[in-house]
């Protein structure tokens, strides 16, 4: 076992140990000239890294100038343009609506194509796996899936619309009232 | 967007004008510079070595907070963060300059030394940052923060998002080396 606190020094000399292990460490270093020697060095230390001074810096006016004019404005409108937008989900969800109806429909073209090449080539060309009521069926509730999915989109789509219109001129009445000025720096 | 007048600018706290700068207000997040200039151009010149390289890369640093704030999230300390983005700002100059990067030449004399004393400093003084310059990145960056920027342990881990025992292992190793390399300066002492 290590009679010594080397260990714990570094941490003592940072004052980060609890006032626990700072006690037990101080009453070590009473009776303990090598760790004393050790604590020491390490106040030596920071004392010679602290001795450099850090050069004149640029007036922090004329600094934030400068950051001013590094800015970039081109961002900035983007970022305010993305906080402008409604959340992409709304523009999403009509929009992935229209997709699956689009597969619908041409699902629906397909099917049709297959029952009439049916009954006008007859089961020779498909064999017995197409049966003509079976077609009728699927024909059926793709048409009621594809119609609920259309008056759904549109029904969205007009949501949305009325959002971003109220959300449009809420923005400018606020821009109005806050009196918005944008600052040019010179340096 | 200015949301405040200048003089309210002054008096609101960090936490506030981080708030108005999220907005873009550009002159909430000038008085959050010119509050922060000073510890960022020291912790960009300990890196650094050189006040003009360290200046662009606080600068820079800005720049990156502006286009990041954000994604600040208030729980965590707001110098903590500014420091994490300035010590990557820093490496990113020198590791972009640093065939042409010096050691700055040394401050003016003080009035009250001779010339022999004022070379004498000089010299102490660049050895000193030739031997933290010659520190691998993530010790300088652990030392700088503890040393100079005199931040406790639980904060370089925050802004390094490392552990708080690769700090204290980072930190030791730094100082031992750093012992080592100015052992004849330590000596003088």
């Amino acid at each position: 076992m290590n009679p010594h606190v080397s260990e714990l020094l570094a941490a003592y000399h940072d004052g980060e140990l609890t006032s626990n292990r700072q006690h037990q460490v101080e009453k070590h270093l009473q009776d303990c000239p090598t760790c004393r020697a050790e604590l020491e060095a390490l106040e030596e230390l920071s004392s010679l890294l602290k001795a450099d001074s850090i050069p004149h810096q640029t007036p922090p006016e004329r600094f934030a100038a400068q950051v001013q004019l590094r800015l970039p404005r081109a961002s900035l409108s983007r970022t305010r343009q993305r906080e402008g937008q409604p959340p992409r989900w709304i523009l999403g969800a009509p929009l992935a609506l229209i997709i699956v109806w689009a597969f619908l429909q041409a699902a629906l073209k397909v099917t049709s194509f297959l029952l009439t090449a049916d009954q006008v080539l007859g089961a020779a060309l498909f064999g017995s796996w197409i049966t003509t009521e079976g077609l009728f069926e699927t024909i059926a509730s793709l048409l009621l899936f594809n119609t609920i999915l259309l008056i759904g989109t549109i029904i969205l789509w007009s949501a949305w619309m009325a959002l971003w219109l109220a959300w449009n001129r809420n923005q400018k009445e606020s821009s109005i009232e806050g009196g918005v000025t944008w600052i040019t720096s010179k340096s | 967007m200015n949301l405040t007048s200048p003089r309210g600018i002054v008096e609101m706290d960090d936490r506030d004008l981080i708030a108005c700068a999220q907005q873009g207000d550009r002159q909430a997040f000038t008085e959050l510079v010119c509050r922060h200039q000073g510890s960022m151009v020291s912790l960009t010149y300990r890196m650094c070595g050189d006040l003009r390289l360290a200046e662009d890369a606080a600068q820079e640093a800005f720049v990156r907070i502006w286009q990041n704030l954000n994604s600040y999230k208030p729980k965590y300390a707001f110098r903590n963060w500014l420091y994490r983005i300035a010590a990557n700002a820093a490496l990113d100059s020198l590791r972009r300059e640093r065939p042409t990067a010096e050691l700055d030449t040394l401050s003016l004399a003080d009035p009250g030394t001779t010339p022999e004393q004022s070379a004498e400093d000089n010299q102490r003084v660049a050895h000193v940052r030739r031997a933290i310059a010659q520190l691998s990145e993530p010790l300088r960056v652990v030392l700088i923060l503890r040393e100079y920027q005199e931040l406790t342990y639980q904060e370089i881990a925050d802004a390094l998002d490392i552990p708080i025992g690769t700090v204290m292992s980072r930190l030791n190793t730094a100082r031992v080396q750093l012992r080592h390399e100015l052992l004849v300066l330590l000596e003088e002492t």
